[in-house]
């Protein structure tokens, strides 16, 4: 591959040069995520959409190179597909709306003029164009389903109380969904980061699962047979990596 | 920021959290008001107090302390509890929602005495257990437990933990004999837990409903069938005959799992609330999101100005005659928005112009309830109330008439043109009414 290469795709988020600086497709896709991110809150979207998009973004950038096309473009169409796949269908023209209330803050609504239509086929032409490098294959299997049910299991393992007080469940989802600001989805699989953003709550607590030491498998063995510690780590590092580029990108 | 949770982190990650927290949340003003309460090294010198594996858990977590630090604030929020439901829940009977799995200690292989004891540990009064009475004596029956109805799904069939429902427990099944009488040995009981000695291991269980948590009293305590055992026993009993079984091929065989509500379910089941997603990035906490920016908002501002667009140009039809060409622009106007006020009151106008006082009337009364200060909307319906009440006269609809210039009058009492005719109507009423009962 060309210019993008294995640095760039999905592990952009962590690809730095000599001195440690970011690379600048690094700082891109960040801004262009945090920017599905934002616009999907504002279309009421749920995670599970909002996370499809992010998915599509990063997947289309890992075969094309970044100066083809205009990665907010692609963003705002990756938005429409991912509605369209979650079964959360958008109207373009509230993307429109959001995005262009995103860009220029405080502007007043567009008007129903050609430069409105000429956007909305954009999105509609760049939406074919994402399908078409993504070979029509815009289903992911997404850590969320895993997410949820590893959370039960545990809940009745842990001390309902101490359960209770922790705000475990939601550290992870928020972890979880942070995580697409890079693209982990695409070098993990689900159920690892499932384990993964758990095991990053538990630890940001101090929560210590009951008789771990004595058990035969640890938790996190249980849950996905394949995973080992090092990969854990792996992605921990990753998932903290991601935050760390929230304080030096603006 | 909360102090327990701050101090549970503190406890398990030791002094290089502190020291980290210090320098990252000075600026934080709770922060440095919880230090001092906090703020608890170790007793005694590090590494000695500490469980083995802590200096090496601290060597290479760094990383996740010093993310710790940088996010307390976010993390130790007192906002940041759930909205899980705090009162135990009944377990699942069915696969429908979710994939109800066997306990996780059953996977984990943890040691039976481990078990036991968290098990006295977690267990509650008022949770539910299931059981098969083991002996019965005068004073009440003993119950070996088999798995838990509420709260707290564990496995403890093989634990050999023993309840004892006291007589005065056990409901009288008919109005003589012994209660017990009713029970065998064998039998499978669902009972609520009435009292625990956690530290000599005794439970004392009841089949009154009174023992069980308000919202779980409809549930039927006595004895159950086996078809009525919790789905997450069944499962582990599965499991047991069938050890090498992983858990993530009893949960994705699972019908539950494949249900496209199972998200939404479980969302609510751990009280996690997706119209306020939370994140961890400064940037993306949706408190700070303006309302205004969202797209609902936004379409409405959108919409509303479209359709003002149109009504303008409708207007300019209406001035030149050209009627049909601005009801078309009016009509457009509406279905951009449905309730534009100003299309609504010009579409009325139209209409009473070209004679359809009705429909004129609708409009303006719609227009006036969307926004009730709108002065021609008042101006023009009172008019156009009057008109209809006019044409109504010639038809000798009196009565109907009279209503609609009282209408009139209690949108807007200074209208002269409606007192006029009302009163010249009440006359001309006197008068018949005279005649009438003259003849």
């Amino acid at each position: 591959m060309e210019a993008g290469g294995p640095g760039t795709c999905g592990g952009g988020a962590e690809t730095r040069g000599s001195e440690g600086r970011l690379a600048p497709e690094s700082r891109v896709h960040f801004r262009v995520t945090r920017f599905i991110m934002e616009a999907g809150v504002k279309l009421g979207m749920r995670s599970i959409p909002i996370a499809t998009a992010c998915t599509i973004y990063h997947k289309f950038f890992c075969e094309i190179n970044l100066d083809a096309y205009d990665p907010y473009l692609v963003a705002m169409s990756s938005l429409y597909l991912a509605g369209k796949v979650e079964e959360q269908h958008l109207r373009t023209r509230d993307i429109i709306n959001v995005s262009n209330r995103y860009f220029h803050p405080g502007s007043d609504p567009l008007e129903l003029d050609s430069r409105f239509w000429e956007i909305r086929d954009s999105i509609v032409q760049c939406e074919l164009l994402v399908l078409r490098v993504l070979r029509f294959q815009v289903s992911f299997q997404h850590p969320h389903k895993y997410l949820l049910h590893y959370l039960v299991s545990l809940k009745n393992w842990l001390n309902r109380y101490s359960w209770q007080r922790t705000p475990v469940s939601i550290t992870a989802w928020a972890l979880l969904q942070d995580s697409y600001h890079g693209g982990l989805c695409l070098r993990f699989r689900a159920q690892h980061i499932a384990v993964a953003v758990i095991h990053l709550a538990l630890q940001a607590y101090g929560v210590e699962v009951p008789a771990e030491a004595e058990a035969e498998k640890p938790w996190w063995q249980v849950f996905s047979e394949d995973l080992t510690k090092p990969t854990i780590d792996n992605i921990v590092s990753d998932l903290i990596q991601i935050y760390t580029m929230d304080t030096e990108i603006p | 920021m909360d102090r327990d949770l701050l101090r549970q982190s503190l406890n398990f990650h030791g002094p290089s959290l502190l020291s980290l927290l210090r320098s990252e949340q000075q600026d934080n003003p709770h922060f440095r008001s919880l230090l001092g309460s906090v703020a608890d090294p170790a007793r005694g010198p590090p590494g000695q107090q500490q469980l083995p594996g802590r200096k090496e858990r601290r060597v290479d977590n760094i990383e996740i302390q010093k993310f710790i630090s940088k996010k307390a604030d976010l993390l130790f929020a007192l906002s940041w509890k759930s909205d899980a439901p705090t009162t135990a829940e009944v377990s699942e009977d069915n696969d429908d929602y979710y994939a109800v799995m066997p306990p996780l200690e059953q996977f984990m292989d943890i040691p039976t005495m481990d078990r036991r004891e968290l098990f006295f540990r977690d267990i509650e009064r008022g949770d539910i257990v299931i059981g098969r009475i083991s002996s019965i004596r005068e004073f009440g029956f003993f119950m070996v437990l088999i798995c838990l109805g509420s709260g707290i799904m564990r496995d403890i069939s093989h634990l050999e933990i023993t309840a004892l429902c006291p007589l005065r427990d056990v409901p009288s099944i008919s109005n003589h004999g012994d209660p017990l009488s009713y029970y065998q040995t064998g039998d499978i009981i669902r009972a609520g837990i009435k009292d625990i000695d956690r530290y000599h291991e005794k439970l004392a269980v009841s089949l009154y409903s009174s023992s069980l948590p308000p919202h779980l009293s409809g549930i039927k305590l006595g004895v159950i069938s086996s078809e009525e055992l919790p789905l997450y026993y069944r499962k582990s009993v599965e499991l047991n005959s069938n050890s090498l079984e992983s858990y993530e091929n009893i949960m994705q065989s699972s019908l539950g799992f494949v249900n496209p509500g199972v998200v939404e379910f479980l969302l609510g089941k751990l009280g996690i609330d997706e119209s306020n997603p939370p994140s961890l990035m400064r940037g993306l906490q949706s408190k700070n999101f303006s309302e205004e920016d969202f797209a609902s908002a936004l379409r409405k501002k959108q919409s509303a100005s479209w359709a003002l667009k149109c009504v303008k140009i409708g207007v300019d039809y209406f001035k030149v005659g050209r009627h049909v060409d601005a009801m078309n622009e009016y009509n457009k106007a509406l279905e951009i928005d449905k309730q534009n006020v100003e299309a609504l009151v010009a579409r009325g106008a139209l209409y009473a112009t070209k004679g359809s006082l009705n429909k004129a009337i609708e409009d303006f009364e719609l227009a006036l309830e969307n926004c009730p200060t709108h002065r021609n909307a008042r101006k023009y319906l009172c008019q156009t109330l009057v008109e209809r009440g006019g044409q109504l006269e010639e038809e000798e609809k009196f009565l109907n008439a009279e209503s609609y210039y009282k209408k009139a009058l209690a949108l807007d009492e200074t209208f002269k043109d409606a007192e006029d005719a009302l009163q010249k109507l009440h006359v001309y009423m006197q008068v018949i009414l005279y005649f009438l009962l003259e003849m």
